[in-house]
């Protein structure tokens, strides 16, 4: 009982297999070129140097998140689908595979970070130079021990630990699945998908109050996690529907990844739109409401120094913008459409990182901001790179996956 | 007549197990849709068994009791409770938060769950919504005797008055609970009423009466079951899913706003919205299979409600008593790494002052008996889940004891703190709302239809054309094809 | 009922054919049916099923519904309600500040915008999908054929009508039974009385009147007056069982509610209205007559001047006038003013209660040029740039602060320049709030330094710092007041 199918349809296209050293090549070149504009047009202060390291630290740090959250996106899609017995999803679950397995890379992008914090700067996080720290809160958190480069190095390697044992398993037993046929490795994956999704909580939830929030460590927020998991969930549904388009047109996939399914990716897309909308605005509620100085400092960083116009831009262009405009289901299941918005979520999920990430940096200036974005880009290559070598190596689709019949044959009956 | 008889005389089947790529069947015993519709008109249409004329008696006289005491508590003034200086905010609002919360899960399963094509909803949703509706009425009690005039609560409208010259207060969170609340009571009562519609015209057909006959015509406001009909239903109901998935979630947000807002370590943090949410929907499902256990059981509903579908909703009350769990844990981190002394005064005060075997209950009954559902045995254990479920009820109650009257007891002024006692009128004010509860939920299963009779029918068809449509992509046979062509043919 | 009415049709008129019902058992046949009867070109059809069979609206070519956008709009009607009322019912038409938030559109205004937008949706999705069915409708033609109660159970039925464009009765008979029902019916018009029994009319009509009672009992007290003294429903709300201020009462013998204070009862602050560190003069020693007024001075905060005008017309304040010249003294010496009767006689505090430390007048020096100096100048003579400003301003309501250095202020007790930098006098505000008891007498520490180093003869310097003072102790001007010790 199995389907039968062109081996050659599942496979990426030849032309894209070569791809991978050039875009790693091209990704680097471009946040070098990144840096060398911070290191130009960057600084302004006083002590020149420092404030680049800063601008450029900070910049590091935002297109490092801007595409790690896609790919705890895809970790978490693939545990859910296993926790929720789904069946739509076989036939896009690989492609999310692929985006999970670069967690392991991708600690290898974090790892200048690391290296950063034994150097001994403060570029990014004030807390790693206990002498220059004048907040006693941030004193008191160095005191406990918390926020140390021994113990924040060893939360890191934990977390990408942890991500990528899960993302190595599921993986493993997926491509199981695909020499046997089994039921088994379906079986062993649903079985252990709800501890994972507990371990994967926590870790997000912690690698978000490590990784971002502690860059203004006088500031917390108990939602931050929950805040990094939303904006990541919706970017990784448009990173899937923009890769399954581009294997679509290079004539791949075609009947195993149906309309249903882009409107279902679009659909959940714009949930998450929504979800991004909820807690984004319930942080900012509760501490515009609660008025408390150490809170609404973060806010204040953010409504000043020209990067208001960000701030209150995300209003119109994450939530109001995107919303209205996958709302309707003719738009979620038009290729074109859909393809637009996918690209419009990744641009705002760029700029919310930013957001997050760039105003610890300083005020707003256009030419450094131009090198971020350009950082931004090689950081988004480089992902793709490390998203194409695996899928070099792999078929697109879990063909003898048990549940695809299912994936092929169900409509949206409604919405 | 065979399958109806043996629903007559439903069997235990374990149907959990789902095997992949085979779905398991939603509702047991090879069902056909006359055997559906016997099996749930006859609850209200056989007499009722003593067990309910049991249950009635007694709820409807706590129910009784109830309105005796909220009639004493108008009289007298809330000073028959145990609310105190610096505890203005006590049981009313910890009963409130209680009963707004259960009142979650049935618009989830009925929305979210709709959304996310969960078809096992159809046999739950309906007593679901009912108990929704039903627990909502308990909750809007509490704010509204406790605003002390009683008979004024309408002030809260914003209503054009020619005595007030005023307007009530929009940035107040208060006052956001009260759309809120409105928004979901009402909005729950029409997508719930809307779903019954195909369902009395069911009841209406099956009259022995004229009067019964008439009642349920006036209901069902002339359904015919018309396609024409049903399209535009099926949109409707669609689009009230959609809308009623963020609204469920807003709801317990707003709540949650009403202590989140104040500047109150244990109050005042980010996490409220989404851990409130979650605890509603934990608290939700609780009560759910509180209820439904016994309800299956009385009425020879299993083949209808069948393990699966507890064992489902068992894993979502594991997930969410973990989230909740989650949450419990990072407002302890939280207060530990932003070394802001009243924040850590105010936890450590929960688990280790005066109120701890508050917090130790509401851990144990919340985070840890939930965990037991990690185990297939007590996930499919009948008298194991009802007692966890009952577990989850009580610690649930505690929780919102535990954020407010921990956080309220202990003032930023150590001069007033002081420690609530619960007056008697506490007690018996709570224990009554259960009557309230109680009494419409026996009322609900003895008149309207307690499952969704067509969208189970739905259910078992979808079911039947999955199955084809999957038999012929694998060829198995070359049948007709109902537009589904995308999928096929691929390799030749 | 269906038997009821059908019994009923005979008596009038024989029942008009409103076209074919069609039979089935499961949903497939159904549409089977539904895809001929479309092919053949029928449009006035209906499918009636106990649940939505999909794919029955292409079958039946059934056109989708505008439900989605009357929705959408209702949901943009309620966002703007939401912003509109909030904004003008929280900002335009009763403002009212509450924790400082401002007025109008705010964060706060989401959630009732976002609630209100989901009700109006909510309720135009299914008032609209009654609207769009012609619901409620309680009388149809098909409710006559008792096998149509199936329809909801377990059978699917094909409709045609008769209105069809391209109905025949018998075409379509032969159409229908092709495709093998179950069985085939011709649905009859529903004649049955169109009247409702007069028994539901009159009930209704009582239900009506009965709910406009309580409404008529609530509009009646509205518009007419009443001698009657109200309803006490709450009684102990109405009647508390307390007494106000000044009220009598039974329970004690002096027949007073108000209690006097226990003998020795030192109420919260009062242990400072005793003593002379916080008061500049010792109350103890004064007369009784003077403490009396004093307690009235420091209860009333009044110029006791003012507070026996009336008594005294304008006599007082014309002594006051003439024994103080400058304008910025209108309480005056004791001694002047005991003569008067208006003012308690003080027993100041002559002897400083602080040590005279380098410590304290570095606290003096600070606190008397921070707030003092704008005024009173850094050396006390009353040319302080506020002075400076309203005198170039030419500014004749100003009244010219008193140079510490006059004459009168020399001779002040430090007591009363410590009850001067408290209470106040004239146009100079009360101190008291932003210096500390300490705080004040070490001002007056600096003051009396200052007063001093205007007077100052080298003896008065240690005579390890003459030497270093020697070259500029003649041009001494402003800035030697602290050193000079």
């Amino acid at each position: 009982m199995s389907l039968k199918y062109d081996p050659k349809s599942i496979q990426l296209p030849e032309r894209w297999k070569s791809l991978t050293p050039i875009l790693v090549a091209l990704g680097v070149i471009l946040v070098a070129v990144g840096f060398a504009f911070s290191l130009f047009a960057g600084g302004g202060a006083e002590n020149s140097s420092e404030a680049t390291m800063k601008f450029f630290a900070h910049s590091y740090l935002a297109n490092f998140m801007f595409v790690m959250s896609i790919a705890l996106g895809a970790l978490f899609f693939i545990l859910v689908q296993f926790v929720a017995r789904a069946g739509w999803s076989t036939s896009v679950r690989r492609i999310a595979e692929l985006l999970m397995q670069t967690i392991p890379f991708l600690a290898v992008v974090f790892a200048p970070i690391i290296i950063m914090l034994f150097a001994n700067m403060d570029s990014l996080y004030e807390w790693n130079r206990p002498d220059r720290v004048h907040s006693s809160v941030i004193k008191a958190k160095i005191d406990v021990g918390y926020l140390t480069k021994e113990w924040f190095t060893l939360r890191a390697i934990l977390y990408f630990t942890l991500w990528s044992a899960m993302g190595w398993w599921f993986f493993k037993r997926s491509r199981e699945q695909d020499e046997s046929g089994d039921i088994g490795p379906s079986l062993a994956r649903q079985k252990w998908a709800g501890p994972c999704i507990m371990i994967f909580a926590l870790s997000v939830s912690f690698a978000a109050f490590d990784w971002v929030m502690s860059i203004d460590a006088d500031w917390f927020s108990t939602i931050f996690g929950v805040y990094i998991f939303a904006a990541g969930m919706m970017a990784f549904f448009a990173t899937m529907i923009l890769i399954s388009m581009s294997l679509q047109r290079a004539g791949k996939v075609r009947e195993l990844i149906t309309t249903e399914h882009f409107h279902d990716m679009g659909k959940f897309m714009f949930g998450f739109i929504m979800f991004w909308s909820y807690i984004a605005f319930s942080q900012l509620l509760l501490y515009w409401y609660g008025n408390i100085p150490e809170e609404t400092n973060w806010y204040l960083v953010r409504l000043n120094d020209g990067w208001q116009y960000l701030a209150y831009g995300l209003i119109p262009l994450h939530f109001a913008i995107p919303f209205l405009g996958t709302i309707s289901r003719h738009v979620r299941r038009h290729r074109a459409g859909l393809a637009f918005w996918a690209v419009w979520v990744l641009v705002v999920h760029w700029l919310d990182m930013t957001f997050l990430v760039m105003p610890n940096a300083g005020p707003f200036n256009f030419m450094p901001m131009v090198g971020h974005f350009v950082g931004g880009l090689g950081m988004l290559m480089v992902f793709l790179a490390f998203f194409l070598a695996k899928a070099s190596v792999t078929p697109l689709v879990p063909m003898r996956d048990p549940r695809l019949p299912e994936a092929l044959t169900y409509a949206n009956p409604l919405l | 007549m065979a399958t109806i008889a043996s629903s007559y005389n439903p069997r235990e089947i374990d149907n959990t197990e789902d095997i992949p790529g085979r779905r398991a069947p939603l509702v047991t015993g090879n069902q056909t849709y006359s055997s559906v519709t016997e099996m749930v008109c006859r609850v209200a249409e056989d007499p009722q068994p003593k067990l309910w004329w049991l249950l009635f008696g007694f709820s409807s006289l706590t129910a009784t009791m109830f309105l005796t005491l909220i009639a004493f508590l108008i009289y007298k003034g809330v000073g028959i409770w145990g609310n105190m200086n610096p505890v203005f905010w006590a049981w009313p609002i910890v009963n409130f938060v209680f009963w707004v919360g259960i009142g979650h899960a049935g618009t989830l399963i009925s929305a979210i769950l709709f959304l996310f094509r969960q078809n096992w909803r159809t046999s739950i949703n309906r007593a679901a919504e009912a108990m929704t509706i039903f627990a909502v009425i308990c909750a809007g009690i509490y704010p509204g005797i406790h605003v002390g005039r009683a008979w004024l609560a309408f002030w809260l409208l914003p209503y054009p008055s020619l005595n007030l010259w005023m307007w009530p207060q929009f940035r107040s969170p208060l006052l956001w609970d009260v759309f809120a609340v409105g928004t979901y009571a009402s909005t729950s009562l029409v997508f719930w009423y809307m779903g019954m519609i195909p369902d009395i015209a069911t009841y209406r057909d099956r009259s022995k009466t004229p009067f019964r006959r008439m009642i349920y015509s006036i209901l069902c406001l002339g359904w015919t079951g018309s396609s024409r009909h049903w399209l535009v239903y099926e949109k409707a109901y669609t689009l009230l899913a959609a809308l009623a998935a963020p609204l469920v979630l807003s709801v317990h947000t707003v709540v949650s706003f009403d202590f989140a807002v104040s500047q109150l370590p244990g109050w005042h943090t980010t996490i409220f919205p989404p851990y409130f949410v979650a605890g509603a929907i934990f608290s939700g499902f609780a009560m759910v299979v509180t209820l439904l256990v016994p309800m299956r059981k009385i009425y020879k509903l299993e083949n209808l409600i069948t393990l699966r579908h507890l064992d489902n909703m068992n894993k979502i009350i594991l997930a969410t008593g973990s989230l909740v769990g989650l949450a419990y844990g990072t407002e302890f981190f939280m207060a530990w790494y932003s070394q802001n002394q009243y924040e850590s005064f105010t936890f450590i005060n929960r688990a280790f002052g005066p109120y701890w075997w508050a917090y130790w209950i509401m851990v144990t009954c919340n985070v840890i008996s939930p965990q037991l559902f990690w185990f297939k045995w007590f996930r499919r254990n009948l008298v194991a889940m009802w007692i966890v479920s009952i577990f989850v009820n009580i610690g649930m109650w505690f929780e919102r004891f535990v954020i407010t009257v921990t956080s309220l007891s202990r003032d930023f002024l150590p001069a007033s703190w002081g420690y609530f006692r619960p007056t008697m009128f506490d007690g018996l004010m709570f224990f009554g709302s259960f009557g309230v509860f109680m009494t419409l939920f026996l009322l609900f299963c003895r008149f309207l239809p307690t499952i969704a009779i067509s969208e189970v029918k739905g259910t078992i068809a979808a079911a039947e054309h999955a199955e084809h449509a999957e038999a012929e992509l694998l060829g198995h046979s070359h049948g007709e094809d109902h537009g589904h062509g995308n999928a096929h043919g691929h390799g030749h | 009922m269906s038997e009821h009415k059908s019994t009923k049709s005979i008596e009038s008129r024989p029942p008009k054919a409103c076209g074919w019902m069609a039979e089935f058992t499961n949903e497939h046949d159904l549409l089977d049916a539904a895809r001929k009867v479309r092919d053949a070109g029928y449009t006035k059809t209906d499918a009636f099923t106990p649940f939505p069979v999909h794919g029955i609206d292409h079958a039946l070519g059934i056109k989708p519904t505008i439900l989605p956008f009357i929705v959408l709009c209702a949901g943009l009607t309620g966002l703007c309600t939401a912003l509109v009322m909030q904004f003008w019912m929280n900002g335009v038409d009763y403002k009212y500040i509450i924790s400082g938030k401002p007025f109008g559109i705010t964060p706060a205004s989401i959630p009732v915008s976002f609630e209100l937008t989901i009700l109006f949706s909510a309720f135009t999705s299914v008032f609209g999908m009654l609207a769009l069915n012609g619901l409620p409708k309680f009388s149809n033609p098909i409710f006559t054929n008792p096998k149509f109660d199936r329809a909801t159970n377990d059978r699917f039925f094909l409709y045609v009508d008769s209105t069809d464009k391209y109905y025949n009765r018998d075409s379509v008979r032969e159409l229908l039974s092709s495709v093998h029902p179950t069985s085939l019916d011709e649905v009859m018009e529903d004649n049955s009385s169109v009247h409702m029994p007069k028994a539901i009319w009159l009930g209704a009509l009582l239900l009506v009147l009965a709910g406009l009672i309580p409404a008529a009992i609530v509009l009646n007290m509205r518009a007419s007056d009443s001698d009657l003294p109200r309803w006490h429903v709450f009684f102990d709300m109405d009647f508390q069982p307390k007494k106000k201020p000044q009220q009598s009462t039974t329970i004690f013998a002096d027949g007073r509610a108000m209690r006097p204070a226990v003998p020795g009862t030192i109420s919260r602050g009062q242990l400072e209205e005793q003593d002379p560190f916080y008061l500049g003069h010792d109350p103890l020693k004064m007369s009784l007559a003077d403490y009396r007024k004093a307690v009235f001075v420091s209860a009333t905060d009044q110029d006791p001047a003012d507070a026996t005008k009336p008594a005294e017309e304008a006599k007082p304040a014309a002594q006051d006038a003439a024994a103080a010249p400058a304008a910025s003294a209108p309480v005056n010496p004791p001694a002047v003013v005991g003569d008067g009767g208006t003012a308690p006689k003080y027993a100041w505090v002559d002897k400083l209660p602080i040590e005279v430390t380098e410590e304290h007048m570095q606290i003096g020096k600070t606190k008397y040029e921070t707030y003092c100096s704008s005024c009173h100048g850094y050396s006390g003579f009353g040319d302080g740039l506020v002075a400076k400003r309203a005198a170039s301003l030419l500014q004749d309501t100003w009244t010219p602060p008193t140079s510490l250095h006059a004459d009168r202020v020399q001779k002040q007790p430090v007591g009363q320049i410590f009850h001067t930098i408290s209470k106040g006098q004239g146009k100079m505000a009360s101190y008291a709030s932003s210096l500390s008891a300490k705080e004040r007498w070490a001002v007056v520490l600096y003051v009396k330094a200052l007063q001093r180093s205007r007077n100052a003869n080298i003896e008065d310097v240690p005579v390890e710092q003459r030497s270093s003072l020697t070259p500029s102790v003649s041009g001494a001007s402003e800035s030697t007041g602290a050193t000079v010790k």
